[in-house]
């Protein structure tokens, strides 16, 4: 419920809702923008209904993370793997963008699932793009070796400005996120979170997931990091990633999490404060009836006593006509 | 990058239907269902715990199955789903006629729009919600409340729908912001004045014919004449049907008669298949085509209660409205709302409030004695559009995307220091006409 799901709803929505309305198509341009900063341009044009040109902008990485040609490490080469014929990259990218690629839907595969599957994965670019250095990582780590020509210490865009750390070893990967948020109240609520967060993962049932520890310091790690990288308000958070954690199939589910980290926590922080309000709306309710409850009864009292001969304030309509 | 170089999230929840997506572009990002389906099978969660202390040993136990609940739900068109798939949940439908009824699910589905349809984080963005013409002010404190103190929203204007629609048609016609929107839409219908960019309060009408009822009546003369549909889905196949079958004519009489002429051309049917047993069914559509829209201009044919036809309302709605405002009303009557989408709508509301318009005109210049100037000719003007159905919401994309708008909001940093009251009031502004 509370995960995020690695397609974009709505570029899925577009592209499915493309490739069923037959040949006719209206001119589409669109901009949405995605947590992180991540942006999309989406353009149809009549002349060409069953192309669709597709630009995206990945947040401004912060200094301390290397790309290459203004993309991550391995984006290029992933997205040809993931889509093969059906995406053509176009070079330079639009203006404003990182990327522009042309998807050309009547290259899709005919069978449904299989069409299914393709469109699923470009609404999933961002995970494709953004998590390309990762998945390259942890691949390596399924088959316990270390990827080739690797920095002791890799620094990934995770968000606008900010990013997170990979220790890659042949048997483990630990992963350290420094933890910012602007608000006050999210601060010390995701602070909590995380505290709690850790100690459900001590928890015996969850003994098959990563370890995970929080410090309100950087860990040791971080050494050697610059000072700008390492300014968090709520703490560090350590995963250590384990070659279990990665083979097969976990390796995408396993890559998306880590990629997405920041918004799970502040997903979380947002639904907190919202249950929290339900809570305190339940529980103002509750005490407004049994305070009308009482009125009631005292005044049916005073209606004996006075003959209610002067007006009171109710109560119950002042908040009927606030909730 | 920061808020004020992002695009605003523009949001108009209506009673049926929520239209969401970011301002500056043309079409809304979704559009879907307001309702939640919220997972009542934990019975002690929804009530509040004042009446009789629970079972003390029990309390844990339930707290944590209250918790458990309240993330356990589903919005839009994935909440329908799951209600009729399985019991566990029951649809809560968080707005009626126009107005938030219960906060608590109205929360929760902006939480999912934002979160996980539009799949922004809110502290980035700008929001733009609207509300119906006759929300009270408390109603804006709470809906600021939410906004601004769970989602740490950095700006916030809350506008008026028809204020919105006019804009809508500003960039598609050349008009000022002085018009009547007529809104129907799902659960309300509203017709209100406009004199720059202000609702003249005073007097707008609102009438108990909606799109809903449309719906009913569609499904009453379906289920009179014995069609074939399985009760558990009948409204809302009625409310399908509607949708592609129904259009206004230009005189019921005539119409009957081109039905019984040629019922190959007119007749429809309709195929579905049981929910139940997965068996085909097949249903006709007849009169119910035309006779569907027919109740906003003849209502007696729908309800004793309420006879008075819609283009008589919108005629004492201008009639009431201050004199020298008058004549630009008649000349910019706009349509908005999923329930306006009917086919030639338009001709037949511009057609007969014209009538009257002239009969008034004709009455008067009668009464003139001669010498007196006549009374000059009163243009008569229903705009439609092409975005009609979601002319709010696209009125809303206008506006939030320009420098204006992100003056008139509220901050975050307002908020905190005056209070919600902030929020009782938004100022029109600039780029509005
Ligand atoms: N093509 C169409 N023809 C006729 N009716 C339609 C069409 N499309 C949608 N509707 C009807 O329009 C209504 C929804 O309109 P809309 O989205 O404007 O309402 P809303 O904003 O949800 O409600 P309200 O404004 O009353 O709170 C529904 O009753 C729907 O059945
Ligand atoms: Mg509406």
């Amino acid at each position: 419920m509370i995960l995020l799901q690695s397609p974009s709803r709505f570029l899925l929505q577009i592209l499915q809702d493309r490739v069923l309305s037959g040949e006719k198509g209206i001119d589409i341009d669109c901009h949405t923008v995605e947590f992180d900063d991540v942006r999309y341009h989406i353009q149809f044009s009549m002349r060409n209904p069953k192309v669709m040109v597709l630009s995206v902008a990945l947040p401004l990485p912060p200094p301390e993370a290397i790309l290459y040609d203004g993309l991550p490490l391995g984006a290029i080469e992933a997205i040809k793997a993931a889509y093969g014929p059906v995406v053509q990259i176009l070079d330079p990218p639009k203006d404003g963008f990182d990327l522009t690629m042309k998807i050309n839907l009547t290259k899709l595969p005919l069978d449904e699932e299989q069409r299914n599957a393709i469109l699923t994965q470009i609404a999933s670019i961002r995970e494709v793009v953004l998590g390309a250095p990762l998945k390259l990582l942890l691949k390596h780590l399924a088959s316990k070796a270390v990827a080739p020509n690797v920095d002791k210490l890799v620094a990934l865009v995770h968000r606008p400005n900010e990013s997170f750390f990979l220790a890659p070893q042949a048997d483990k990967v630990t992963i350290v996120y420094p933890m910012r948020f602007q608000d006050s109240i999210d601060i010390v609520l995701a602070t909590s979170f995380l505290q709690e967060f850790v100690e459900a993962r001590r928890t015996a049932a969850l003994n098959n997931v990563p370890s995970c520890m929080w410090s309100p310091a950087p860990p040791l790690e971080l050494k050697g990091v610059s000072a700008d990288a390492l300014n968090a308000n709520a703490g560090f958070v350590t995963f250590v990633v384990y070659p279990r954690h990665v083979e097969g199939k976990k390796l995408d589910r396993t890559v998306w999490n880590l990629l997405t980290f920041h918004a799970y926590v502040s997903y979380h922080v947002k639904c907190s404060e919202g249950f929290m309000h339900t809570r305190m709306r339940r529980r103002v309710e509750s005490l407004i009836q049994a305070l009308d409850q009482a009125k009631s009864d005292a005044e049916k009292l005073k209606k004996l006593v006075h003959g209610g001969s002067f007006k009171r304030l109710s109560l119950k309509n002042e908040v009927d006509s606030r909730f | 990058m920061d808020a004020l170089s992002r695009p605003a999230v523009v949001i108009d929840n209506g009673t049926g239907y929520t239209k969401m997506g970011f301002a500056g572009n043309v079409e809304p990002c979704f559009i879907t269902p307001t309702v939640v389906a919220v997972n009542d099978s934990f019975s002690s969660s929804g009530q509040p715990a004042a009446r009789g202390a629970p079972a003390r040993g029990n309390w844990l136990a339930q707290h944590s199955a209250g918790v458990m609940a309240d993330l356990d739900f589903y919005i839009g068109e994935e909440a329908l789903a799951r209600s009729r798939a399985s019991t566990s949940h029951s649809l809560s439908y968080p707005i009626r006629n126009g107005q938030v009824e219960n906060w608590d699910t109205m929360e929760r589905f902006w939480q999912q729009c934002i979160f996980n349809y539009l799949r922004c984080d809110p502290e980035d963005h700008y929001f733009l919600l609207t509300e119906s013409p006759l929300t009270a002010p408390e109603t804006r404190e709470y809906t600021g409340e939410i906004m601004f103190e769970t989602f740490n929203v950095p700006g916030l204007y809350i506008a008026v729908q028809p204020v919105l629609a006019l804009a809508a048609g500003y960039t598609t016609t050349k008009c000022e912001m002085t018009g009547v929107v007529v809104d129907v839409g799902d659960g309300a219908t509203h017709i209100v004045p406009v004199a720059d960019g202000y609702v003249i309060g005073s007097s707008i009408r609102s009438i108990p014919i909606t799109g809903k009822d449309v719906t009913q009546f569609v499904h009453q003369l379906l289920k009179e004449r014995g069609e074939n549909i399985p009760p558990e889905e009948s409204f809302d196949v009625a409310r399908r049907i509607k949708e592609m079958y129904c259009y206004t004519s230009s005189d019921i009489v005539k119409e009957f008669n081109k039905h019984d002429r040629e019922p190959s051309k007119y007749v429809k049917h309709w195929t579905g298949i049981k929910p139940k047993t997965g068996a085909k069914y097949t249903c006709d559509i007849g009169y119910e085509r035309f006779l569907g829209p027919e109740i906003f201009f003849n209502p007696e044919i729908y309800n004793n209660d309420f006879t008075t036809p819609l283009q008589v309302v919108i005629d004492k709605c201008i009639q009431s409205s201050p004199i020298d405002t008058r004549r630009a009303l008649y000349k910019n009557i706009v349509l908005s709302g999923g329930s306006t989408m009917f086919k030639d709508f338009h001709r037949r509301l511009q057609r007969d409030l014209k009538k009257i318009v002239d009969a008034r005109v004709r009455a008067s210049n009668s009464r003139l004695i001669s010498g007196d100037t006549k009374a000059q000719p009163i243009e008569v003007n229903v705009v439609s559009h092409p975005i009609q159905r979601y002319a709010v919401w696209f009125g809303g994309s206008v506006l939030a995307s320009t420098a204006e708008f992100y003056e008139a909001c509220h901050t975050k940093a307002e908020y905190e220091e005056y209070g919600a009251s902030i929020c009782r009031s938004n100022p029109v502004f600039k780029g509005m006409y």
